[in-house]
């Protein structure tokens, strides 16, 4: 793992865009070229990089993003920064709730004077805080938060892009629940009973929500059987374990996430759940690494887009070697999906960045930064992203089932059972709800 | 199932009993609302988890004895220090200041302990894992909950020893009942209100340790504790063994078998609950008027 062929082979390509050829050459040397007729500032990039970095969402999520964020932002700066010009990054804690983010956005903005917000876990910080992107004329980029109806308008066909200078760089909610139901078709095309454990707020209703509606479209004669809301930062799941299993559930629908996740998967199989039903986890990825060989096997588990340590296969795709390898060395773990939604987040800046300078011929105005961005192609990791029109992120996504193996501490996703569904599969058309999208399936 | 969600029911209510044990002694012995309850109870658990991580791959009950004995002499040591440096002086002041005094004491702890620990979560579920589990009636339960049980059941014969039965648990009551005239009676009150608190906040330090092995330490999670204590607390009676006891059980069983059968009442009706006897018995069902 990790070469120096492979490495270079990346830096190479990632130091250009990679959304087609075309854009190969529009943003290599062309683009820096093109750039110096209009200057390039000489101050350093101030990219400000938002994650919980304390409290339950750190350890799954904020850290493994901000981790990426560092790492990029150093590999990015070693090449010479976007254009020459260095990326200063700036790691901040989410924590604080949306009321302090907002607050902290503005001050981003209006008197740091940052480039761009790279930015926030939690649906709800999202929601409260992209707005500010047009209100006050700053970029932002969401990169891991989950809600579908971020860039979503209240009915269909709505208008796009819902925010001028927003985006969202990665997969949403309903990407990975669809997702799921798709895997559950094809393994399990005659489940009859079906339950739901999720957090009794925004995320965990609407994510069993898209599932629901999805599963039901796909098997029609499905029941569900039980739903259950306990609330965030649940410590004992044991009466909800047991009211599952009483249930008869055969496949358990959870969004659960962080320490509620790993608590729950515990206590279920200590009291023996998965001998009855396979669990169907939304955003899974990372739990079987934190959990370790207690995580069971023979479940199915969602990737919040493609993003596995060991898929794209690494000699298929050198560029997802390359980034565990570097990843690994640094931070002495694998990377999970919020450190490959980190890496696009901040790859999506710098691309369009370096698109939208080859087409002003200098360093681009916010405007134009979002102009390309808008309209934009790249290599990541884990194959290639799209940013569309709505300013919404379409990407793969990837759903497996775990396995325990020799080469592991922890259950992998067994490589002979990975489903891999394209992004216009899993994700609704510009300019419509993922729910009407959903609803109007024949 | 009945069994098995009588059994979750009488497990959450033993954790909710070890968690209002402290937090009633303290409001008995001393009046005081301590809000930073849950900050020492996450003390323990970190603390906890801690040692759990350094005494991997020894046997459960190794594991359980150090991180429960050094999370109680850890949240004694900082129950001490609250209590003869920020509390102290707030004793003669209105309700509402020991509330903001407790208040400031629970977020110092929480970035005390994010400093300490950092800001992700700890993981030390070998106990957990290493008990396994056990058949009842033909339903897998985990060992470890028993085992919590049978703490629970133990710290609450101990603290009924110590306040019947002692002469230390005599002048604690003494003090429970009539401040002043304990105070008359030439009882060293100064030495038994850092006793009581010392003792109260070493019970959130082992609530702290017996929960990590089953859900992970994270910075935060005293605060979802702090409130189903003092939900016990208002059931059961402020300042009242009894109480706690009492109030412990209903709740634990009521969010059982609510989660079972009518599983979106699980936290209105346990606060309805609390809501009615504020109505109808403001003292709690043991706690004096």
């Amino acid at each position: 793992m990790g070469n120096k062929s492979d490495r270079r082979s990346f830096l190479k390509t990632a130091g250009a865009v990679a959304g087609g050829a075309a854009a190969a050459s529009l943003l290599g040397a062309g683009g820096a070229a093109a750039a110096k007729k209009r200057g390039v500032p000489s101050g350093p990039i101030k990219v400000a990089a938002i994650s919980f970095l304390s409290g339950p969402a750190a350890g799954p999520f904020g850290i493994p993003g901000d981790n990426s964020y560092k790492m990029m932002a150093d590999i990015y700066n070693k090449q010479g920064g976007i254009l020459g010009r260095k990326i200063k990054l700036i790691s901040l804690d989410e924590a604080g709730g949306a009321k302090g983010q907002v607050e902290l956005a503005r001050k981003l903005i209006l008197e740091d004077k940052v480039d761009v917000i790279l930015g926030y876990i939690s649906s709800g910080d999202c929601k409260a805080v992209l707005p500010l992107s047009d209100e006050l004329g700053g970029l932002m980029l969401a990169y891991d938060c989950g809600t579908h109806v971020l860039m979503e308008g209240k009915k269909s066909p709505y208008k796009t892009p819902k925010y001028e200078l927003g985006f969202r760089t990665a997969a949403h909610l309903g990407q990975d629940n669809i997702a799921l139901a798709l895997a559950i078709k094809k393994y399990m095309p005659n489940v009859k009973k079906i339950a739901g454990i999720n957090q009794d707020y925004a995320w965990g209703r609407d994510s069993w929500h898209i599932f629901e509606l999805a599963i039901k479209k796909l098997i029609p004669g499905v029941e569900v059987v039980k739903t259950l809301w306990p609330k965030i930062f649940t410590t004992d799941f044991t009466a909800h374990v047991s009211a599952l299993q009483g249930s008869g559930a055969q496949i358990i629908h959870s969004s659960l996430w962080g320490g509620d996740a790993v608590t729950f998967m515990k206590q279920a199989k200590a009291a023996g759940l998965f001998k009855q039903a396979k669990m169907a986890l939304s955003r899974g990825e990372p739990y079987p690494q934190e959990v370790g060989a207690a995580f069971p096997e023979g479940q199915f588990v969602c990737c919040a887009g493609a993003h596995y340590f060991l898929y794209p296969a690494w000699d298929k795709w050198p560029l997802n070697k390359w980034f565990v390898a570097e990843y690994k060395k640094r931070y002495n773990k694998y990377p999970t999906y919020p450190s490959y939604h980190a890496f696009q987040a901040i790859t999506a800046y710098k691309v369009a960045v370096e698109k939208a300078a080859s087409l002003v011929g200098g360093w681009p105005t916010i405007d134009e930064i979002a102009k390309a961005m808008g309209n934009l192609g790249f290599e990541t990791p884990s194959g290639y992203l799209t940013i569309n029109k709505d300013h919404n992120a379409r990407e793969d996504c990837l759903v497996g089932i775990t396995k325990m193996t020799k080469d592991y501490p922890f259950p992998i996703l067994d490589p002979d059972r990975l489903e891999v569904f394209p992004s216009f599969q899993v994700n609704a058309p510009a300019g419509m709800r993922t729910e009407d999208w959903i609803k109007s399936w024949k | 199932m009945g069994l098995i969600y009588a059994l979750n029911g009488l497990y959450f209510a033993a954790f909710l009993f070890l968690t209002s044990l402290g937090l009633s002694i303290i409001l008995g012995v001393m009046g005081i609302l301590n809000l930073a309850h849950g900050s020492l109870y996450a003390v323990g658990g970190f603390i906890a988890a801690f040692v759990i991580g350094l005494s991997a791959g020894s046997a459960a009950p190794l594991m359980i004895l150090a991180a429960g004995g050094c999370a109680m002499l850890a949240t004694a040591a900082v129950g001490f220090a609250m209590e003869t440096t920020l509390l102290k002086p707030m004793y003669r002041r209105p309700l509402e200041y020991q509330l903001l005094m407790t208040f400031g004491i629970l977020m110092l702890l929480e970035d005390g302990i994010k400093l300490i620990f950092g800001g992700e979560s700890r993981y030390a579920s070998a106990p957990f894992d290493a008990m396994g589990s056990v058949q009842i009636m033909g339903s897998t339960y985990p060992l470890y909950f028993l085992f919590v049980m049978l703490v629970a059941v133990a710290a609450g014969l101990f603290i009924w020893w110590l306040m019947v039965k002692t002469r230390l648990g005599i002048m604690l009551r003494a003090i429970e009942m009539d401040r002043d005239m304990a105070q008359a009676m030439g009882i060293p009150m100064r030495a038994l209100t850092i006793v009581a608190f010392v003792l109260g906040a070493s019970f959130a330090g082992l609530a702290g340790a017996l929960v990590v092995p089953t859900t992970p330490a994270v910075l935060g999670m005293g605060m979802d504790v702090l409130i189903m204590a003092f939900i016990v607390v208002v059931i059961g009676g402020l300042g009242s063994l009894k109480g706690a006891f009492l109030g412990s059980l209903i709740v634990g069983l009521t969010r059982s078998f609510t989660v079972a059968y009518f599983a979106e009442l699980e936290m209105p009706l346990l606060f309805l609950i609390a809501v009615i006897i504020l109505i109808i018995k403001p003292e709690g069902l043991f706690g004096q008027k």
